[in-house]
């Protein structure tokens, strides 16, 4: 199969730049260019130290409610972890439906909102500026906002599910195992929507009207303008979203925290969510740590992928 | 001098302005002594006090409860009040109460007020659903049988309010319809989960569960604002619920009397009822400076007739852990039918739960099993045995 | 698979001509319009909701069956709030103000630095220091906090602004610096030569000719990093030990699910008055932002 590919940007409608800028040669040789000290030596402190100390923490017994001092325990946190602790394999599944359902939902709404308002002129872009509203909604007041309207009783959404005959009893939102995973991405997806709604609308923005017109006089219909011709030019725009919007989710913490405390049962516990209830509710940091440790390699896995992607990508 | 005072009760609407006017009052009775309060959410009140006190900028008095004062003492982080509690202070506490901040062998933290759960019923709700509202159920199996009423009458009114949250509180709650099963999921560092009396426990909490009886994994302080809409038929809760609903109905102590009554909560197979108090206490941190001061703050709080009848019995709407009341108190004790439900009838029933660094690391344990049996077919048989081998390791790793 | 990569540059945006791109009449449309129109109400009714219930007295916003407007229009939840304070909402707004904007403040101008020197310096580990700069966007927030709170206690760091800032300003330097990158990236070289021959050094040619040209970047960066401080929930959770000290996030969720009862009215109103200060932020930049950061990250690599 042949693919006429764009190149790849996403930069839409940004004013173009040169080709790669000339760079000054003079200061070629140094290690460390000062300009970039402070952030590196601001990392180092406060990313790097605790790097370390996470990973020497794993290899404890620390626990803050104990009063004789923590001792090494070896791999022990470890084996725990992988031959006897079934939660962390849940948190594990939890964190990853979350983070790709999410993302997955969002992005496609985005999508096809961004393919609905396209040609919306003057006046009525405005409804495509009222659609990006969940943007602006902090983090914490969409965990209150969808928490206050999944309760059981009183919550506007079962409220109106039963006015409209839909439901004859209120459903669990937060209170069963069921529900509280598909409430959390609900309010999640809600929330970065907006995202690639903006996202979609500015690469297709970018799609150069020659390419449109040429397309128009070959008489290409609706579905194979977009097909063919639009859906190429996202691709970038779609791969970046995502990435950044899984790099985003993986870690997210307030939301969930704020509806559910990773409840009930452990059914909405994410790994974020785990690692902070083993740390500051049951003071356990060494486990925690190892935990965390864990975690941390499977994203840097992740992270190294992502690099990879975007540099053949970008070449 | 300047004490600091982690509360809780400056965190929250209902108590803010009536631990403030203790504050300037004390502070008027006592001129060379200020009290700065530290107010925190009750849910971080233990973990803001411990890494208060690890990083050396500890309180000097603390509001604390259960397991959290348990938690405090074994990372040493509490002083002893053997030398400041004088014999006159201990004749004048109710000896049971006294004991409840007995750890070690050291009295590490007082009483301030006295809640233990029971049963509140609503007789509306009953009297509705052709209950008897005079007659409330007196063992778990007329629990059942009057929510299964309530749930046929009254859909729109949740049968039973308890709290299954996973905390300690949620633990807490439910330790008492456990000992009434004659379950004991664990003791020291070994588990005993796997138990008949704790399979009784948990079909019990299976029923409750499958009919929808109550809202799984719902804080038990979200019980109290149904509750003042009557939407709420039996309420497990200490004597905050009271204030909630008087504070949200403005209805007077008598009228909300007659639509409320307080009962032990229900017994199971052991026939023997029980309770766990929620009881707020004071206790001193061991890096305090101002040691003295700090105790005289804490009497003075728990003890004086001014705080207990402008404090105590109104605002926290609990019972003074005194075995005499002052006169201003006692007059208001007695103008409240529950007071004598509670030391007559409820106050004896209560059994201390395993507080500590244990419980800290077995409450997920129990509390996700109970959501568990609760939500899913799970059977109780086969969760028991789970929560066995979940309790043992998790006691393993107990600081 | 073959992939050819056309020549066409889509870099000019050309507006296209209004009628160039309208259909006729379709059924279709009808579709569309449907679908714009549940999107929107989905978007909005969340928000509406929030804005009807802070406007509800605090019984009718408890009620099991709500109603869908403010029979009775009350003040009372914002009263409770900004007047009465029986909530110490002011302090947490004013420390979350304060802290995040400083925070903004730091992480700029440290970003910039840094940005710049990953975009015209040619430094020797300057591929593999971005790369890694950009690694560090994506760890756990989490796996640090244990550390960073045992760390801030030896330094008496804890439960102070500085602490809080610090935290805020760690995290957001990394995407900071790839956004400022894609923005200097844009830049000709040929100005800041033109500079040189002026007789600027390198700093002052930075501060006068470079970034008068990248405000918009500036801006961006900052409002980035405002908008992550302004979420952030678990430094201060952990870090901030004192309600005087505590911002927004946490203080909200202590204030409003507490231990007695939850108070949907404020906590609406709480909710409104919160949402307010990251709208204008968001919407004031939404446009460079989504630009900077596909930027950022794409000519990172």
């Amino acid at each position: 199969m042949t693919l006429a590919s764009p190149p790849m940007s996403a930069t839409a409608g940004e004013p173009s730049s040169p080709a790669v800028p000339k760079r000054p040669r003079k200061r070629r040789g140094r290690i460390f260019d000062w300009m970039a000290l402070p952030a590196l030596v601001v990392l180092a402190a406060v990313i790097g130290y605790p790097i370390v100390k996470a990973i020497q923490l794993s290899f404890t017994n620390t626990n803050l409610l104990s009063s004789t001092g923590a001792h090494s325990v070896g791999f022990s946190n470890y084996d725990t972890l992988f031959n006897n602790d079934p939660v962390f394999w849940q948190a594990l599944e939890h964190t990853m439906v979350y983070t790709f359902v999410s993302v997955a939902v969002a992005g496609l709404i985005g999508l096809l909102l961004a393919l609905a308002t396209e040609n919306l002129g003057g006046a009525w872009r405005f409804v495509r500026t009222l659609m990006l509203a969940p943007w602006g909604v902090p983090v914490i007041v969409v965990a209150f906002l969808f928490y206050y309207m999944f309760q059981d009783r009183g919550g506007i959404v079962n409220e109106t599910l039963v006015n409209l005959g839909l439901v004859h009893t209120p459903v669990h939102w937060l209170t069963s195992g069921n529900w509280a995973l598909v409430a959390v991405i609900v309010a999640n997806v809600w929330s970065i929507t907006p995202f690639f709604l903006l996202m979609f609308t500015a690469a297709l923005a970018s799609v150069p009207n020659e390419v449109i017109e040429a397309a128009r006089v070959d008489r290409a219909g609706t579905l194979g303008m977009l097909t063919r011709i639009k859906l190429p030019y996202l691709r970038t725009a779609a791969l970046l979203g995502t990435l950044l919007m899984v790099i985003q989710n993986f870690n997210n913490f307030p939301l969930i925290y704020s509806m559910t405390k990773g409840g009930p049962v452990y059914s909405t516990t994410t790994l974020v969510i785990y690692v902070y209830q083993l740390a500051f509710s049951q003071f356990h940091l060494g486990f925690a740590s190892a935990v965390g440790v864990i975690w941390l390699i499977i994203l840097l896995v992740f992270a190294g992928m992502f690099i990879r992607l975007m540099r053949t990508g970008n070449a | 001098m300047t004490i600091n005072f982690l509360n809780w009760a400056d965190a929250e609407t209902a108590t803010a302005p009536g631990i403030h006017q203790m504050i300037a009052e004390f502070e008027k009775e006592h001129p060379n002594i200020t009290v700065k309060s530290v107010p925190v959410s009750y849910s971080d009140a233990e973990h803001q006090a411990l890494l208060q006190f690890r990083s050396g900028n500890a309180p000097d008095v603390a509001e604390m409860q259960g397991n959290y004062t348990f938690d405090l003492a074994s990372a040493g982080a509490l002083a002893s009040l053997d030398s400041y509690a004088s014999s006159s202070y201990k004749s004048n506490i109710i000896s049971s109460e006294l004991k409840l901040g007995q750890i070690n062998g050291h009295l590490e933290a007082i009483p301030w007020t006295v809640a233990p759960f029971g049963l509140w019923y609503n007789k509306t709700d009953m009297s509705k659903a052709g209950l008897n509202p005079n007659n409330p159920p007196k063992t778990l199996d007329e629990l059942l049988t009057d929510a299964a009423a309530i749930k046929a009458h009254e859909p729109n009114v949740i049968p039973i309010g308890t709290d299954t949250t996973n905390r300690t509180y949620g633990l807490d709650q439910n330790w008492p319809f456990m000992k009434t099963d004659g379950a004991q999921p664990f003791s020291g560092k070994s588990a005993s989960a796997d138990t008949p009396g704790m399979v009784k426990y948990l079909t019990f909490m299976q029923q409750i569960g499958k009919n929808n009886y109550t809202t799984v994994n719902q804080l038990g302080g979200k019980f109290r604002d149904p509750s003042a809409h009557n939407d709420v038929a039996f309420d497990v809760d200490g004597p905050y619920l009271e204030g909630v609903v008087l504070s949200q109905t403005k209805e007077t102590v008598s009228q909300f009397a007659q639509n409320w009554g307080l009962t032990t909560i229900p017994v199971g197979s052991s026939g023997q009822a029980y309770s766990t108090p929620t009881d707020h206490q004071l206790v001193m941190f061991s890096n305090s400076k101002h040691k003295q001061a700090a105790w005289t703050f804490m009497e003075w709080l728990s003890t004086s007739d001014y705080a207990v009848a402008n404090y105590t019995v109104p605002v926290e709407q609990s019972i003074p852990p005194l075995s005499k009341l002052g006169t201003q108190a006692q007059s208001l004790m007695n103008s409240n039918p529950f007071y004598s439900v509670y030391i007559k009838d409820i106050v004896p029933t209560v059994v201390l739960p395993p507080w500590g660094p244990a419980y800290t690391a077995a409450y997920t344990p129990i509390m996700t099993t109970i959501q568990q049996v609760m939500t899913t077919g799970t059977s109780p048989s086969s969760a028991a045995k789970s929560l066995q081998s979940q309790l043992q390791s998790a006691l393993a790793g107990a600081g | 698979m073959t992939v050819a990569v056309s020549e066409v540059k889509p870099r000019e945006r050309v507006e296209p001509a209004p009628q160039a791109r309208r259909h006729r009449f379709r059924p279709g449309r009808i579709v569309v319009w449907l679908f714009i129109l549940v999107g929107l109400s989905v978007a909005l009714a969340p928000v509406y909701w929030m804005v009807a219930t802070s406007f509800k007295t605090p019984f009718a916003a408890s009620s099991p069956t709500p109603s869908y407007w403010p029979h009775q229009f009350s003040l009372s939840n914002y009263n409770e709030l900004l007047v009465k304070g029986s909530v110490p909402f002011k302090t947490y707004l004013v420390n979350s103000v304060f802290t995040s904007v400083l925070a903004a403040l730091a992480a700029v101008i440290i970003s910039a630095l840094a940005g710049y020197s990953f975009s015209r310096s040619t430094w020797k580990l300057r591929g593999i220091t971005s790369v890694v700069v950009l690694a560090t966007q994506m760890l756990p927030l989490v796996v640090f906090v244990g550390p960073l709170y045992l760390m801030l206690l030896d330094a008496h760091l804890l439960n102070s602004y500085l602490g809080l800032i610090i935290g805020y300003t760690s995290f957001a330097i990394p995407f900071g610096a790839w956004l400022m990158k894609g923005f200097f990236d844009a830049v000709p070289v040929e100005l800041e030569e033109a500079a040189r021959v002026d007789g600027y050094g390198r700093f002052s040619t930075l501060v006068r000719v470079v970034l008068p040209t990248v405000i918009p970047g500036l801006l961006t960066t900052g409002v980035f990093v405002f908008i992550n401080s302004w979420n952030n929930l678990l430094y201060p959770l952990t870090l901030i030990t004192s309600n005087s000290k505590q911002t927004l996030p946490p203080g909200l969720l202590d204030s409003f699910v507490g231990q007695f009862n939850t108070d949907w009215g404020g906590m609406m109103a709480a909710a409104v008055i919160t949402t307010v200060p990251l709208a204008i932020a968001f919407f004031a930049v939404q446009r460079s932002m989504v630009r900077g950061m596909t930027a950022g990250a794409l000519a990172g690599t």
